[in-house]
């Protein structure tokens, strides 16, 4: 049902025209950071274009254009690496709840400084399913689609869940951080007031031992 | 069911109802930010666009960087200099691409991790009005307050986990400046003791040899 759901909605995607665009170096990597809890799906739509410098614009397709798209999760695990063309969707479900790492390159071999040229990368990228339900406009019957727009909205508390899940976990460790540091201080404060006193008993003994060497005591 | 990736040919209302769902748009990015590096990001947004635009800086040096919002035409509408939080709202005067930029040039060493959330016009109301001949059922306006009061709460869950990672960080960096320091001050510490005893043992080894020589 899932993949069914995903399968429908990513036809409307596609047809879309995404929105929000930046551009990069010819062989820069640029990497965005998703802070996501486990278990999450998450879908990203791009769309990479060329500076021609014959037409001073981006083409709307190049030719061979490719991107290297890799996914890593916060323990350095490679979870997606591949090549898509000039427009695609990938999508990743994360194991481990923390900051997974996506990057973007291009495969191409020209030099930036040499083609005087840069890409413009679309991009759209959606974490847990809180899009809205297209395929429920299908539904003649009332029923069905109240239905439907009940699972998506339990979908939706579903990911308020496990994103408080994750807060848990995030809060444990802070506090976990915190009392460290704390301890830290303290035991610190302890070692360095010993030094301080063994040294100084230690000066005056040896002080007084060297002036009484000396006859000067 | 079309396969996935291929274009299905679209019936007239899915159409028109994906055209509507166009105009909404939220893009919500975390990344990192370079030191002395600036980074811009491009919109097309339509006239009389309602959008919002949210940042936060989660980690990094001071917590702070400065933020651009221009126009089509390269009119400034928002500018802000070492920012650790803002929230802009504006309304789109006229078509075009506007254009917003992330700017760390003031900082020689830290990288800063960025969050921002551009929100293009509002959401699509969930049973749309086109194709309808009674008003809401309880079911489905029930359904809408579900659905905004979940927005809302994801929304705000978003902001404390920034919020959180932020203090995290500094937490963190506490951490390790305490750690060093303290080891760093047990060394000096030390070294500055022992180093006295030595230097005025040095001091009085030298005069006694300077008076026997006198005496003889």
């Amino acid at each position: 049902m899932k993949s069914k759901l995903i399968g429908f909605l990513m036809n409307f995607w596609i047809s879309f025209s995404l929105a929000l665009y930046f551009h990069t170096g010819e062989r820069e990597e640029k990497c965005i950071i998703e802070d996501i809890p486990s278990d999450t799906l998450v879908v990203g739509n791009y769309k990479v274009q060329r500076w021609d410098i014959h037409t001073h614009g981006f083409l709307e397709s190049a030719p061979g254009l490719g991107m290297f798209v890799t996914v890593t999760s916060p323990t350095a695990e490679v979870l997606l690496s591949k090549l898509y063309g000039p427009q695609g969707t990938f999508t990743f479900t994360s194991y481990i709840s923390g900051e997974h790492i996506i990057c973007f390159q291009s495969n191409s071999t020209r030099f930036a400084v040499i083609a005087g040229s840069k890409l413009r990368i679309h991009l759209d990228i959606r974490v847990g399913e809180h899009f809205l339900d297209e395929s429920a406009i299908q539904a003649k019957d009332k029923v069905n689609e109240v239905n439907i727009r009940l699972e998506h909205l339990i979908e939706q508390i579903h990911h308020v869940t496990r994103e408080q899940d994750y807060e848990r976990e995030r809060e444990e460790k802070f506090r976990k951080k915190s009392e460290e540091t704390n301890s830290n201080i303290l035991w610190w404060a302890i070692v360095q007031t010993l030094i301080l006193i063994s040294v100084g008993i230690w000066q005056i003994k040896s002080l007084r031992d060297f002036f009484i060497s000396k006859k000067l005591v | 069911m079309p396969p996935r990736g291929s274009r299905a040919p679209l019936p007239p209302l899915l159409l028109v109802w994906a055209l509507a769902a166009c105009a909404a748009r939220a893009s919500e990015i975390t990344f990192e930010l370079p030191d002395n590096a600036k980074q811009c990001f491009y919109e097309e947004i339509a006239q009389g666009t309602k959008c919002t635009l949210e940042f936060q800086v989660i980690t990094g040096g001071h917590y702070d960087v400065d933020c651009r919002l221009e126009d089509p035409d390269g009119i400034v509408l928002y500018k802000e200099m070492k920012k650790q939080y803002d929230s802009f709202t504006f309304t789109a005067s006229r078509n075009g691409t506007y254009k917003f930029c992330f700017s760390n040039e003031f900082s020689t060493f830290t990288h800063k991790t960025v969050y921002f959330d551009f929100q293009v016009g509002e959401d699509p109301p969930l049973f749309p009005s086109e194709n309808r001949v009674t008003a809401l059922t309880q079911m489905e306006s029930a359904c809408v307050s579900i659905h905004e009061a979940l927005k809302s709460v994801i929304d705000y869950q978003t902001h404390f986990r920034l919020r959180e990672a932020q203090g995290r960080s500094r937490a963190e960096d506490l951490n390790t400046r305490v750690a060093y320091w303290s080891i760093g001050e047990a060394i000096i510490l030390l070294v500055v003791s022992i180093g006295q005893v030595f230097l005025l043992k040095s001091f009085f080894s030298d005069k006694r040899t300077t008076t026997t020589r006198v005496g003889s």
